[in-house]
């Protein structure tokens, strides 16, 4: 049994005194001064074919080291595996050498030269043509008879097709019958991720042993570390991924993209290092991004308010090619479209386009915010059609404790929480706004449940999904008496490497500073495909830690009484709060005297007193945690906002939440994902978009003045609140929290503006809301600005 | 540089970030966007705030330069420091080095937190406990701390 000293304390996260002195270690701060860079060569157009790839001038620069073209790709390389795959899919791979580009920021080749200016200047040398194709910009132009066709594979341009939950035909007799249906169509733009620190690696090729070492910022090493081993025709014992500080992250440094894995092969080529931080352009314009999709819904609702039936025909937007994951977060828009409520039938129909657009791959809340959006607005505009309050037409439908473990139509099995008191604890918060003048005011609150804790190897394999869903620890008390945790999961600003040094003292039961947590180097950290996304971090290896410290302790205790020769019942383990773990204070009790912490690990690593036949010497313990089941967190959020209709601004003026995210290890943690979650939804709500020209394709958002991320004006203060339901799922009773801030706003935001204008709630089914979007809506339903505005 | 008098070469292209990051090797300053949107590279020169990605190295020959660096005294961190280390104001702290330059601008200067506030991006905190901790440095009260 554990005790909580630590869990459960706001600890302020270990590694922020290093990065406040500037001693952070991104990997453009890795001191690789003899490192060459790399300038990678991208596709000016969206679609087109590659005609000449000259290098003969760029050669001939001095400053030139290696040039790399489709044709040396293609015989140096393999293209990188999919892992998760619609069940028609045949688009499999992504394609590194490349004769025809897809999208405007395709990598093509590289060039490495002295320096990154060299670089870039010697790129310029490099005669790379592109004969233009016909370009579809959106998933309506790829769809449309006649359409150009991008893959051979993907007959229509459609990549594959899946349905979850409630038969078609069974939804469509339910929707027959029903008093109400509300149908709309919703829009979920294309978002960057815009970490801070944009992508970027050192790769250091050693021909003598044939090792690769790739420094990278990067959410999941060993995903990185396959993907490089297959790709290079390596073996995977030779190519070591170590990730160092993280800058953000957000689901846009999951996977391996293409122009990393050109980056790791030039440095084969060269031997030594090579180097390539990309720059804010390319991040916005070549890194994968995240949602985009239109889905048309519908939802019945009885003439007493009960919920009959929702379905959502999903059409995502996935790019040029499916990545990795692909269609995995289209999918999970199916898979979570009934939320927090009762349906006795509900599903998901999802249609996976390609066009000539970036690729999708996962972003913070991985269709679940799309899911909450159409849903949440769907319900509020039953009740709206209804007459009825939304709060009471919530309620109504949820599903309550005694229900769990629930499982939803498309086979979620919800495992714990009070979805109605976080939503009545939200709604008891959010003041009724008052309207006047040009300015209108409203409010809303919304509810959801989040996924966590990804997955049980066994669903995973059910999905045909190619990876492991389990997280290993490593717990090793050393021979000084330190304690040191390996871990599969990263540190990417997150906390992780705090909450978990926060449950290994507790298992433990020694002073918190005794713990070090070392994560991200696939050579010492325990194997982990998903490592930190899908809020699973603290949940599987806090779970895996948990055991880990309760058998190391069992053992450490077994050892301390054959060292006092008294039975194991009788020691004690005894150490001031303040003690270093060398101190003689430190010490195991018994009734013969007393041997400290430092002397019994230094004694168990010589071997001594270890029951006879007992061969485990090393004092650490490897624990494995697949969980039994994906465990649900769930929130309620709340806004209040101001909408100007003279010009269609939109200001979210207050803002709060309620999650109940189990056992919290770290309140502080916790409270800084939820609101920098929040921020991103507000981004999303509001203004944030990557744009295209929707004739060539091509990328207008290339910086941040046509991408602006949320600035601190843009954000209001948060109030967050958390409510306890221990998940039964993993031993700590975790449940996770990274996405849960970041799923409801839009669907918050876009609620409270339709109560702020009731005139225009039938058409805010798409984000994000800018001014010329809402102002154009309020003109469209007879709403005029202020007088001196519109007689002009 | 950060007190120091430091000679070293640059190309006219240079930026005085790379400058600062490559040929002094102060790694501390972050280059976010290298086109003066987001202040994570914010550095003081002559005491005034720069993005020292908008700024070329040559620019700074001669000037004073004051980075992340400065900003400590041994073991014991400055005050913009400790008020983000105590209100959770940063997360991955990438971005957190040209926040500090600016706070350490406003509190000498008298700046009000939203001057601070409004010139930089940060994507992990929702400015939650950042601005909890820009407005603590700010304030008036605060700034008598700095009187000897």
């Amino acid at each position: 049994m554990t005790t909580r000293v630590h869990i459960g304390l706001p600890v302020p996260p270990r590694n922020h005194p290093a990065l406040l002195r500037g001693r952070g270690r991104f990997v453009d701060d890795l001191p690789f001064p003899g490192a060459r860079h790399v300038a990678v060569l991208r596709s000016p157009v969206a679609h087109g074919r590659v005609t000449a790839f000259d290098a003969t001038a760029a050669r001939a620069d001095p400053r030139c080291l290696l040039v790399l073209g489709p044709a040396d790709v293609a015989e140096l390389t393999d293209p990188i595996p999919l892992a998760w795959l619609l069940p028609d899919q045949r688009l499999d791979h992504v394609e590194l050498a490349v004769d025809v580009v897809r999208y405007a920021g395709q990598p093509i080749g590289l060039v490495v030269a002295t320096d990154r200016a060299a670089a870039e200047d010697v790129a310029e040398l490099v005669d790379v043509r592109v004969e233009p194709l016909p370009a579809v910009a959106s998933t309506a132009a790829a769809l449309a008879p006649g359409a150009p066709r991008l893959h051979a594979e993907a007959e229509g341009n459609v990549v594959g097709r899946t349905h979850f939950g409630t038969p078609r035909d069974r939804l469509d007799e339910a929707f027959a019958e029903a008093h109400l249906v509300v149908e709309r169509e919703f829009g979920i733009q294309r978002v960057s991720h815009s970490p801070l620190e944009p992508r970027g690696l050192v790769a250091e090729w050693e021909p003598g042993p044939g090792l690769l070492t790739v420094h990278a910022s990067t959410q999941s090493p060993h995903a990185v570390r396959q993907e490089l081993a297959a790709v290079l025709r390596l073996r995977a014992d030779r190519v070591r991924v170590v990730a160092r500080d993280v800058g953000g992250s957000f689901g846009g440094k999951v996977a391996l993209h293409a122009d990393e894995a050109l980056v790791c092969l030039a440095a084969v080529v060269l031997g030594g290092q090579v180097k390539w931080v990309e720059d804010r352009v390319e991040n916005l314009t070549a890194a994968y991004q995240g949602r985009g999709q239109r889905t048309r819904a519908r939802l019945a609702v009885a003439a007493d308010g009960r919920f009959l039936a929702l379905h959502a025909d999903v059409v995502g937007d996935l790019g040029a090619f499916a990545v990795q994951a692909g269609s995995g977060p289209l999918q999970v828009t199916a898979l979570t479209i009934e939320g927090p409520y009762r349906f006795p039938a509900a599903g998901g129909t999802v249609t996976a386009v390609c066009t000539n657009l970036v690729p999708v791959g996962a972003y913070r809340g991985y269709g679940m915010q799309e899911s909450t959006f159409i849903r949440e607005r769907l319900v509020d505009e039953a009740a709206r059609e209804l007459g009825v309050d939304p709060v009471a037409l919530r309620l109504r439908n949820m599903v309550e404790p005694g229900d769990m473990p629930y499982t939803t139509c498309t086979g979620l099995v919800y495992d714990s929480g009070d979805y109605s008191a976080a939503l009545r604890s939200a709604a008891r918060r959010v003041a009724p706004p008052s309207s006047a003048g040009p300015v209108r005011r409203g409010s809303a609150v919304t509810a959801t449940v989040e996924m966590s804790g990804f997955a049980p190897s066994a669903l995973i394999r059910q999905f045909d999904i190619a990876w492991a869903g389990w997280e290993g620890v490593r717990l090793v008390v050393n021979h000084d008496g330190t304690v040191t945790v390996h871990a599969g999961v990263t540190a990417v600003g997150q906390g992780i490497e705090t909450s978990l040094a926060q449950i290994a003292a507790d298992g433990l039961g020694v002073p918190l500073r005794w713990v070090d947590v070392r994560l991200g180097d696939t050579a010492t950290a325990p194997h982990s495909d998903l490592a930190s996304q899908a809020s699973r971090a603290l949940v599987l290896a806090g779970g895996a830690l948990l055991r880990a410290a309760a058998r190391l302790r069992a053992r450490v205790l077994g050892l301390a009484a054959r060292a006092l020769d008294v039975p194991e019942a009788d020691v004690v383990l005894d150490v001031p709060a303040d003690v270093e773990p060398g101190s003689p204070e430190a010490v195991f009790r018994g009734a013969s005297g007393v041997i400290s912490w430092r002397e019994l690990a230094h004694r168990a690593w010589r071997g001594w007193h270890r029951p006879e036949g007992v061969e485990r010497i090393r004092l650490e313990e490897n624990v494995d945690f697949d969980p039994p089941a994906i465990t649900f967190a769930h929130g309620a959020h709340g806004a209040a906002v101001a909408v100007d209709v003279d010009t269609g601004v939109v200001t979210v003026e207050d803002y709060w939440t309620v999650h109940d995210n189990g056992v919290l290890v770290n309140p502080l943690v916790a409270e800084g994902q939820v609101v920098g979650g929040v921020a991103q939804g507000i981004g999303l709500a509001l203004f944030e978009e990557v744009r295209h020209d929707p004739d060539t394709a091509e990328p207008l958002s290339t910086t941040f003045r046509e991408y602006p991320l949320p600035a601190a004006r843009d954000v209001p203060r948060v109030d967050v609140r958390h409510l306890c339901t221990p998940s039964p799922a993993n031993p700590g009773g975790f449940k996770g929290l990274g996405e849960g801030g970041a799923i409801p706003p839009a669907a918050t935001i876009a609620c409270a503006v339709a109560a702020a204008v009731p005139e225009i709630a039938e058409v805010l089914t798409a984000t994000p809301m800018t001014p010329e979007r809402v102002w154009a809506a309020l003109r469209e339903a007879g709403i005029e600005g202020s007088p001196q505005w519109t007689e002009r | 540089m950060n007190g120091t008098a430091r000679t070293a070469r640059a190309e006219p292209r240079t930026s005085l970030g790379e400058h600062l990051r490559t040929a002094l090797g102060l790694t501390g300053t972050h280059l976010g966007c290298e086109q003066g949107d987001c202040g994570a590279c914010a550095v003081l020169l002559d005491g005034e705030p720069v993005c020292s990605c908008l700024v070329l190295a040559v620019q700074a020959d001669g000037c004073r330069v004051e980075t992340v660096e400065s900003l400590a005294r041994g073991d014991d961190l400055g005050p913009a420091q400790r008020a983000l280390l105590e209100e959770h104001g940063l997360q991955c702290g990438f971005c957190t080095p040209g926040l500090l330059m600016r706070m350490t601008h406003a509190r000498r200067t008298g700046a009000p937190a939203s001057d601070v506030l409004g010139g930089h991006l940060c994507r992990c905190t929702g400015y939650g406990g950042l601005r909890a901790a820009v407005e603590r440095h700010c304030a008036v009260e605060a700034r008598k701390e700095d009187q000897p």
